[in-house]
């Protein structure tokens, strides 16, 4: 069903018209984890319109060659690059090669993840693996390999996390991603607790449904129109939003924050009453109107 | 930052000379009365053992920490509607556990009424959200700005601190 026509729904300001400066990073180099497509990229146009280069690591190097050259439009260098995050060695060796083409890189985006509805019992050994390895492992060997370069250089820095609208409820239907996306929020609050005394500062986006052209979710008949109407706030979010928020907590406008883990949800993981539609187990919703097949 | 909050007319009670300044440098108006963002900052309660609180300081801390912001908020949201117009309400406050057990009791009622109207007063566009910290700079003034902006559109319901001990 459409929102009703007599709802209001609160709506952001357009691309163009971002909450900080176009200099505010000006002179920073930001590396964007997964920053080829969708919520990365996002990220890394947020950061560019701040004026920061960015670099851009994916494991894929044409998509993070393509997010480049659209990130590049913004008047920014950018350098793209392809990298396993779960591998120690091709995460120092991608910071090595950022560093050669942009400078130090003073800033980080964790975007890294797969995620892809299953049934918890269809979940093979390797997919556990790559889902939550790529967003906990990638997390704190990207997080890491960045502090100590920044410890080592005496200064400080920003990191900021991509987790999800499910961390706190649990996501039935998708095992792998609600625990990896809880393990970056909970590692959030710690690094920001360990990396204080060094002024590097870590938070972290709770994120709701931002459609992007590979989010799951939208890839369905009659695309994402069918969907505004689930969520309180009576629409998806709008993905340069997200990036802008995620920015925003490495900008020195928020430059006390960190530890934090912000919900950016339209309401979407608050909504529930105590007379709910009848419990259906997943594995006999996945053909049916809220399943994702 | 500036910009964020032009033509926009903030109400705010209580006392946060960070938030205030923040307002003012976004651009907002502030008002006495009818008003587009509602800002409560309840002050901090006096930090004392469970056993050492008189019921007449524990009803204190709950009208100032709780029952005056929903009640409040209340009336901000019905003015809202009459208007047919959206709005923001933001709760300021410590954060839950951080002086004694009234703070306790109503920083945790005050979350979950933070989540509950978010809800409830969505479609009505009105957006809820609370910072509990210990923070009073900056950061907090600019944080309320942008949670009571345009650009936290997509933000109800949320509570966040600012400091690692928040």
């Amino acid at each position: 069903m459409p929102v009703a026509a007599h709802h209001i729904v609160a709506t952001p300001p357009p691309f163009d018209a971002p909450p900080y400066p176009a200099d505010i990073f000006a002179g920073q180099t930001v590396l964007v984890t997964g920053g080829g497509s969708g919520m990365g990229l996002a990220m890394a146009k947020a950061f560019a319109q701040g004026g920061a280069d960015v670099a851009v690591m994916g494991r894929s190097i044409e998509r993070a060659a393509e997010g480049a050259a659209e990130i590049a439009a913004l008047g920014v260098r950018t350098h793209a690059m392809s990298c396993d995050v779960r591998l120690p060695e091709a995460v120092a060796a991608a910071f090595d090669e950022a560093e050669a083409a942009l400078g130090p890189i003073a800033l980080l985006a964790n975007n890294a993840g797969a995620n892809f509805p299953v049934l918890a019992e269809d979940i093979s050994a390797n997919a556990w693996n790559a889902v939550t390895r790529i967003a906990i492992d990638g997390t704190f060997l990207c997080s890491t390999e960045f502090a100590r370069r920044r410890i080592a250089r005496g200064a400080g820095g920003a990191i900021v996390n991509n987790s999800a609208q499910y961390i706190w409820t649990g996501f039935p239907g998708d095992a792998h991603s609600a625990a990896a996306k809880t393990a970056q929020a909970t590692m959030t609050r710690k690094l920001a607790a360990d990396w204080a005394p060094y002024g590097i500062r870590v938070n972290a986006i709770a994120a709701g449904f931002f459609p992007h052209a590979s989010s799951t979710a939208g890839n369905r008949e009659g695309g994402i129109e069918p969907l505004q109407n689930m969520i309180p706030a009576g629409r998806t979010g709008s993905i340069w939003e997200f990036g802008w928020l995620s920015a925003m907590t490495c900008t020195s406008i928020f430059g006390a924050m960190t530890g934090q883990v912000i919900v950016q949800d339209g309401g979407e993981s608050l909504r529930r009453s105590l007379m709910m539609p009848d419990y259906v187990p997943p594995r006999e919703r996945a053909d049916g109107p809220w399943g994702w097949k | 930052m500036s910009g964020w909050l032009a033509g926009k007319r903030v109400a705010i009670e209580g006392d946060s000379p960070a938030i205030t300044k923040a307002f003012e440098a976004a651009g907002a108006t502030l008002v006495d009365g009818e008003a587009d963002i509602w800002v409560h900052v309840a002050p901090p309660s006096a930090i004392k053992p469970a056993h050492d609180l008189t019921h007449a300081e524990w009803r204190a801390s709950m009208e100032a920490g709780l029952d005056r912001r929903f009640l409040g908020a209340k009336d901000f949201a019905a003015n809202c509607r009459a208007r047919g117009q959206g709005g923001a309400i933001l709760f300021v406050g410590a954060p839950e556990q951080a002086l004694g057990a009234d703070q306790a009791a109503a920083g945790g009622a005050l979350s979950n009424l933070t989540k509950t109207l978010g809800v409830e007063w969505a479609r009505d566009g009105v957006r809820v959200n609370s910072i509990l910290t210990h923070e009073t700079g900056e950061t907090l003034g600019h944080l309320a700005a942008y949670l009571a902006s345009d650009y936290a559109a997509y933000v109800t319901g949320a509570v966040m601190g600012i400091a690692l001990d928040d």
